[in-house]
């Protein structure tokens, strides 16, 4: 009787000592996910973004901001970028201040700039603001954040004509390539496939890629549903196949060798739209040359559709 | 012979002959049950969630018949044969280091794997001949060479086989500094590591006809020595200094053994990329329903290890379709939550 | 099979030493030691802790090499015979033996290993021979079960009923007494006594127990400086073998033509004096 019952309380302690634990952990890992939400990250610029007169020092941590930045004519005011930034031919020179990760604070520190604009995926804010250094967040995702981007950034530099004018030309440009697009076509616009990685990962519609395929009048075999960057099975190409398939220079010798992949017409016609490196950054980064990147899959679709 | 022993007279209650065990038969045959299953799941399960008429299955289109044929069907085969392989060689690991946690990467093959593929993709861009080179090899050449390379650098390092402290040392050793290496390399390539994660995670999405075809051989060479050398793992089973007293070479049974290891797990890693947990929780399984001998642990591993990952495979496919989950996930995610049982059944027995 | 020329008198060497020299690392632990032990008799090895009883019969059973000196088995030197020749010559009994899962007549079969090869076809004969050891044993009604799930007195039964099963001229035990309750030790001593009396085998046992190992027929003395004596018991009580040994901490006494140790006893300042 009195085994039992000491087994008895010691059940209901190991139970207990289990909750106990079991509670702990959540407060943990929810006080881990506060800390994490607490971190100020600001899209438009708040009432502390005020400044007297226009920064003149400023350092970019993301490429895209960078040719924004430049094409609202303020490059001269550059101090430093990130090391992925090389457009344009200007801004090689400057130091590099680390790349989306790892971007180097003490460098950032010693440049003494006025503002610091990142993208809002990256983590540094908070760190700057502790060392007092103005810091801008960014959403530089999507097509339509091009467009307010430039209008942050012209409005905080104190050129706010020239980005509306940038942003009209823009407009334009991308305009006159879709009509042109919409002109040539026959039919319903091509069915596209974007291969951003060889696992396979493809290009959503909803992704910035996915955008300008869709304004380019191309359509993509993937659906919305998926997300931006869905893990394709490599089955759906198949299923669904596309006329043109945009592709890596060295993955397009290596689709023939795909399951079922060398019965597509597109592997069999080797319809492929590849870029150099420097096409390539058009289409990843949301920025000024967004219309030089849609021209470029104009051009392509126009020479490789059936 | 010697003189007469004492008690010579046949008694009754004689030596029981090796009968099979009924138990194993029957586990034997839900395992081959459940692979038959999987597999017709895995032609119904697809893009497209499940095909609800047969008739897609019976009389099949071109696209369907190309897509039934030449796409779910060798890879779930292939993946059956890449199960298989880790579940042998998981099962020949616990026998050959008497540990019931050892698993197939122990010795470094995925560190391995992993940096003959970050060079494999890094050379792609570096000039011609290494694009030359490393097209002839594929990724899936790259990671077997790099396997092999980091068990022959653990053999190299611990000097010999014979002490099993010093290979699992080595092992633990070159597999810290393979990925350290293969992290430098990747830091100054941020671009490859998209494609490096889809290796470290495992991925069943390209497995073809010759895939799976050289699986099912590299399957057949390695279970046959392994099944020839099983009872020496059941006499080292009871000691070292009792195996070899019984005659039992040592080193060349370690040697041969880990030789199917090595080779066994570096197609697995060549064609499917790094998918844990298969290797470690296959014997577990086998010897926790049903204990048994080498011999027959080294028959019911492969056939355990080919139905996981084939379930596993088609979970990846199925449960985001079209899109689809790396079958590493899925692996760690089941064989965590089978540990994670286990020892919540080993606890509440004490 | 070689067996036809094995000797069967008692006078005849199955072992012998000579000028061995056996340690560890930069240890040794045994000395010049040149003995022979004979076939038809049941020697156990005595001696306190760390005078190197298991070493000895380590290095009888060929398992660690020698620093110095020679082993004969059968008047070949142990390094003549091939590991399989070897391996049916010789059977041990490990201290501990491993955690396994195999039942009791798998175990006992693999006693067979030398004979019958990594194949596991058992021939009629190996069924013979695992049937006598089993029955020698008292093995025989938990042989289909699992040897983890046996008492520690039924498991050491096995394991000695896989070391019988080998039918070897030379048997090496390295404590086969231990875990067992005073009925077992009784069996398994008598088991040895039939297999060195009645078939002729060499048994060499290590035993820590000396009143068991008084039963014995020889007796090997290792003590702190090395080998004290070797030959009959009585040979060693009459030359004080055992109270060298063991620094006089223990006393033989005949009881009924038995012959049992009780301690001495002493005062502690007495044996703190003579420890070095």
């Amino acid at each position: 009787m009195r085994g039992r019952v000491l087994a008895l309380t010691i059940g209901i302690q190991r139970r207990r000592q289990g909750c106990i634990a079991a509670l702990l952990l959540l407060g943990a890992a929810a006080a881990l996910a506060f800390t994490a939400q607490a971190s100020p990250a600001s899209g438009a610029p708040g009432p502390d973004l005020q400044f007297p007169q226009p920064p003149q020092r400023l350092i970019t941590l993301l490429p895209s901001i960078t040719e924004t930045v430049c094409a609202l004519g303020a490059c001269d005011r550059l101090v430093a970028t990130d090391r992925y930034s090389d457009w344009p031919a200007a801004v090689r020179a400057l130091p590099k201040a680390g790349g989306l990760d790892d971007a180097e604070i003490e460098l950032i520190v010693s440049l003494k700039p006025d503002l610091v604009i990142l993208s809002r995926s990256q983590r540094i804010t908070d760190r700057l603001g502790g060392l007092g250094i103005a810091s801008l967040s960014l959403e530089t995702d999507r097509y339509g954040d091009i467009e307010h981007n430039i209008d942050v950034l012209g409005r905080i530099l104190g050129v706010p004509g020239r980005a509306t004018r940038l942003n009209a030309a823009i407009a334009a440009q991308v305009r006159a390539i879709g009509e042109t697009a919409r002109a040539v076509r026959v039919g319903a616009g091509p069915r596209v496939y974007f291969e951003v990685d060889r696992t396979p990962y493809a290009a959503g519609p909803t992704s910035f890629i996915g955008e300008l395929l869709t304004r380019v009048g191309a359509r993509n075999i993937v659906t919305a549903d998926l997300g931006p960057f869905p893990k394709l099975n490599p089955e759906y190409v198949v299923r669904y196949p596309p006329d043109v398939i945009f592709v890596s220079a060295a993955d397009a010798t290596t689709l023939a060798e795909r399951p079922g992949w060398d019965q597509l017409r597109a592997v069999k016609e080797q319809r492929y739209c590849s870029f150099p490196a420097e096409v390539n950054d058009t289409l990843v980064r949301p920025g000024p040359r967004v219309a030089a990147g849609m021209q470029a899959i104009a051009d392509c679709l126009r020479r490789v559709a059936p | 012979m010697s003189a007469v022993r004492p008690t010579d007279a046949v008694l009754p209650g004689d030596v029981p002959s090796a009968r099979a065990d009924s138990r194993l038969v029957y586990w034997l045959a839900a395992c081959v049950a459940t692979t038959l299953l999987l597999t017709g799941a895995s032609l119904l399960i697809g893009t497209s969630s499940v095909e609800t008429s047969f008739g897609w299955l019976l009389t099949p289109d071109a696209q369907s018949a190309l897509i039934l044929w030449h796409i779910r069907l060798p890879r779930t085969v292939g993946a059956w044969a890449a199960g298989a392989l880790l579940g042998l060689a998981g099962a020949v690991a616990q026998g050959v280091f008497r540990n019931p946690l050892a698993e197939p990467y122990l010795l470094g093959t995925a560190s391995g794997a992993a940096l003959g593929v970050t060079l494999s993709l890094l050379g792609m861009d570096a000039s011609i001949g290494a694009l030359a080179w490393t097209a002839k090899l594929g990724v899936t050449g790259a990671a077997c060479i790099g396997a092999c390379a980091a068990i022959a650098l653990t053999i190299l390092l611990s000097r010999g086989v014979l002490q099993t402290a010093n290979l699992l040392l080595a092992g633990i050793v070159v597999a810290f500094l393979l990925s350290a290496v293969t992290s430098l390399l990747l830091l100054t390539r941020p671009d490859v590591w998209r494609s490096m994660q889809s290796f470290l995670l495992g991925s069943t999405g390209f497995l073809s006809w010759s895939g799976a075809a050289l699986l099912g051989v590299v399957l057949c060479v390695c279970i046959v020595p392994a099944i020839l050398l099983s009872r020496g793992l059941d006499a080292l089973s009871l000691g070292e200094d009792t195996a070899q007293s019984l005659g039992l070479s040592l080193p060349m049974l370690r040697l041969t053994l880990l030789g199917v290891l090595s080779l066994a797990t570096a197609a697995a890693v060549g064609q499917v990329g790094i998918v844990g947990f298969v290797g470690l929780v296959a014997p577990h399984l086998v010897r926790e329903t049903i204990t048994v001998n080498h011999r027959q642990l080294l028959i019911g591993a492969p056939l355990c290890g080919g139905a996981l990952l084939q379930g596993a495979d088609l979970v990846s496919r199925w449960i985001i379709h079209p899109a689809e989950l790396p079958v590493g996930a899925v692996t760690a995610v089941v064989g965590g939550i089978y540990l994670v049982a286990l020892l919540w059944r080993r606890s509440r027995h004490e | 099979m070689s067996e036809s020329t094995f000797p069967r008198t008692a006078d005849s060497p199955a072992l012998c030493t000579e000028g061995l020299a056996l340690g560890y690392g930069s240890r040794t632990v045994i000395r010049d030691i040149t003995l022979d032990i004979r076939a038809g008799a049941w020697t156990a090895i005595v001696g306190p802790n760390g005078s190197g009883k298991s070493t000895l019969l380590r290095a009888l059973a060929g398992l660690t090499p020698p620093r110095a000196g020679r082993i004969f088995l059968r008047g070949r030197p142990l390094s003549h015979w091939s590991r399989r020749e070897r391996a049916r010559q010789l059977a041990w009994l490990a201290q501990d033996s491993g955690a396994t899962n195999l039942t009791a007549v798998e175990v006992v079969g693999l006693g067979r290993f030398a004979h019958s090869g990594w194949l596991s076809s058992r021939k009629t004969e190996d069924d013979a021979a695992m049937r006598r050891a089993m029955q020698a044993t008292g093995s025989l009604p938990w042989a289909s079960r699992r040897v983890s799930t046996l008492s520690g007195g039924e498991r050491q039964r096995v394991m000695l009923a896989r070391v019988l099963a080998v039918e070897a001229a030379v048997l090496l035990l390295d404590e086969p007494t231990t875990h067992l309750d005073p009925p077992h030790q009784e069996d398994i001593a008598r088991i040895l006594r039939d297999q060195a009396h009645g078939c002729g085998v060499c048994v060499v046992s290590a035993i820590h127990d000396l009143s068991l190992a008084l039963t014995a027929d020889r007796l090997i003395v290792l003590g702190a400086t090395g080998l004290i004596g070797h030959g009959t018991v009585r040979e060693a009580l009459a030359g004080d073998w055992l109270s060298t040994a063991f620094r006089t901490r223990v006393d033989i006494v005949e009881l009924a033509g038995v012959y049992l140790w009780r301690p001495t006893l002493r005062a502690a300042d007495a044996v703190a004096a003579e420890l070095p």
